[in-house]
């Protein structure tokens, strides 16, 4: 199986827990005979590097250097995400199985390669923008993120959480069927294993599509 | 036998959705490359009442969600919409199974759409930049106008060409954006001829707007700074002064209310008109009864209301700058003024006024010229040639 992992942290950038999680998830699915390849922003050290562990990990940086706001920057940033994840894909002879975007940033390029190469992806959630901003929810900046958090629940094969408790706000913000929303044991004994169980069955099920 | 060479264009505007000069040029580009047996697809914004799918003139034309979600600003509107534009070009490219040789892309309002497809597809990008947010702003000023040239300069990066309208435009997006002199085209805009044939009789048409002993001042263009309409409006009592004239002001901005003031300040109302938006057929009889089409503007990356003019037969008067300064040859297919000049644009306007023989002369040189070197076709076969150059290089690289 081989799979490409969205993060926009990822060690040594570490701004919250994102950053320790997608690592430690990375090195795990890679010892259980996964291909784990990380696309991940900074700004300095771009480029290609494998781990000791087998993890591969592809560093983007913004094209664009000045921006107005954070979700601008963010857009612009998406390109080169879809760049890497296509590099990788061409590279390895058409053979993704799928993409595990993790938080809404890269969302934008996961749909495309989605729409255009037939790659499936799963949404992992770790907050949404109603939690994050609760006092701006309105504002047009924050419906814009909101927008986005949409459009990947909407185009997702499986969404990923990490509590009932999310799953349920989930369903109760954007009305997203249970069924297509897993919750993945926080359990370090069991964990692993029901990430590779989500991700053969998103694999499993794009294979019978075809 | 190879399939016919096929290319995806991407443009925020298309007809019926008219916002400024890219429009109607996707238009009959597309159109004249279809005849010259190019498949060609157009992937653009949607608009109220516009199928989202049409062939128009064996041009498939697709209008995409443009995203209708507040945004909080306009250019973060337009990343928002290249990410909706480009989820459906994707899925469409992948739906007429990859059949697409390039993409080509107009200015930075689908930067991130076709810069995505690019690598996601692996085929080759071109770029037409008809403007540049340095030229528009005269300068760059603050982060957005920074963030948009940085995202310009980023399009032309990923470009295997770039295509600019005039030999003015590609000496300036070569030292905007650094670019090596052989990444740079020059293909100039064209002007369709065929919508001012028909000699109907417009005396009726023409007493709406001007008295019989009254001549015909014309200007189309938005009323903003960068299009010198104030230095028309300054030009007027001079002009006046020799000559009876009625101004007749098309298109409207952020300019139009002072411009109005100046006007009213100076008792002339009776003598320009200010008509906003006209619609195309009356904009195009206008156009053939302009005993003179003034072009003042300070910044011109090409200047299409003046091969307009030429092709309705009207007399060009037009600022020394930019485009402007290559499709006038002066004295031969129109009058240069020094731009951001009222004396300079009164004398020239007050020559074409006087002068009937000089003013036919102009007339129909530049009509000539507009037939010889800004027709569709020819447009269309020099776009054609571009892409079969670029196919070639690509067929040689380790994307093909």
């Amino acid at each position: 199986m081989r799979t490409i992992i969205f993060s926009l942290e990822y060690p040594p950038r570490v701004v919250g827990q994102l950053s320790g999680y997608v690592s430690a998830l990375s090195s795990q699915l890679a010892s259980s005979k996964v291909d784990v390849n990380v696309v991940t922003y900074d700004d300095s050290s771009t480029g290609q590097t494998q781990e000791p562990s087998g993890v591969k990990t592809f560093r983007v940086a913004n094209p664009v250097r000045t921006h107005i706001g954070v979700l601008n920057w963010v857009l612009t940033l998406n390109q080169e995400v879809e760049r890497a994840a296509a590099n990788i894909y061409y590279e390895s002879n058409k053979q993704v199985d799928l993409i595990d975007v993790y938080e809404w940033h890269f969302i934008p390029a996961a749909v495309i390669l989605k729409n255009g190469l037939g790659i499936p992806f799963v949404y992992s959630v770790e907050s949404l923008e109603d939690h994050r901003s609760p006092n701006n929810a309105n504002a047009s900046y924050n419906l814009a993120i909101k927008s986005i958090e949409w459009l990947g629940f909407y185009e997702a094969a499986r969404i990923s959480v990490k509590s009932e408790w999310m799953k349920d706000e989930l369903v109760r913000i954007y009305k997203i069927p249970k069924e297509k929303i897993t919750v993945i044991s926080t359990d370090p004994g069991i964990w692993i294993k029901e990430v590779l169980k989500l991700y053969h069955s998103v694999a499993e099920a794009k294979k019978n599509e075809r | 036998m190879r399939d016919k060479l096929s290319v995806m264009m991407l443009s925020w505007e298309f007809p019926p959705r008219v916002i400024g000069g890219i429009s109607p040029h996707i238009y009959f580009l597309s159109k004249y490359l279809a005849k010259q047996d190019v498949k060609v697809y157009v992937v653009t914004c949607d608009f109220p009442g516009a199928p989202a799918h049409e062939v128009i003139d064996g041009v498939e034309v697709y209008r995409v969600d443009s995203y209708k979600n507040p945004s909080p600003d306009f250019a973060t509107w337009v990343y928002l919409m290249n990410m909706n534009m480009q989820r459906e070009t994707a899925a469409l490219t992948r739906k007429i199974a990859d059949k697409i040789d390039v993409f080509h892309a107009h200015d930075w309002l689908v930067a991130n759409a076709g810069i995505g497809l690019k690598h996601v597809f692996r085929k080759p990008l071109l770029v037409t930049m008809h403007s540049t947010e340095m030229g528009r702003r005269d300068g760059l000023h603050n982060t957005t106008e920074k963030m948009i040239h940085e995202t310009e300069a980023w399009l032309t990066y990923e470009a295997w060409k770039v295509i600019c309208c005039s030999d003015y435009m590609i000496s300036h997006v070569k030292y905007a954006f650094g670019l090596p002199s052989d990444k740079l085209v020059m293909v100039p805009n064209g002007v369709n001829t065929h919508c001012y044939d028909g000699d109907d009789d417009l005396k009726d048409f023409r007493s709406k707007f001007a008295l019989p002993e009254e001549k015909i001042v014309l200007f189309v263009g938005r009323l903003v700074y960068e299009k010198g309409i104030h230095v028309l409006i300054n030009a007027v009592p001079k002009i006046l002064q020799k000559a009876n004239a009625k101004f007749i002001i098309v298109g409207s901005g952020y300019m139009k209310e002072q411009l109005l003031n100046i006007v009213r300040s100076m008792g002339l109302e009776h003598k320009v008109l200010f008509e906003g938006f006209l619609d195309e057929q009356t904009l195009l009889k206008l156009q053939k009864c302009a005993d003179v089409s003034v072009v003042p503007s300070l910044f011109e990356p090409f200047g299409i209301v003046t091969l307009e003019a030429m092709a309705a037969k009207s007399p060009v008067v037009a600022s020394d700058t930019g485009g402007l300064s290559e499709i006038i040859e002066h004295d031969v297919t129109g009058v240069k003024v020094y731009p951001n000049n009222p004396d300079s644009l009164a004398w020239g306007i007050t020559k074409v006024l006087l002068d009937e023989n000089y003013a036919k002369r102009i007339k129909d040189n530049a009509y000539k010229r507009v037939q010889e070197k800004y027709d569709w076709e020819k447009i269309a076969q020099q776009t054609k040639r571009i892409y079969e150059g670029v196919l070639g290089e690509y067929s040689k690289s380790f994307w093909a």
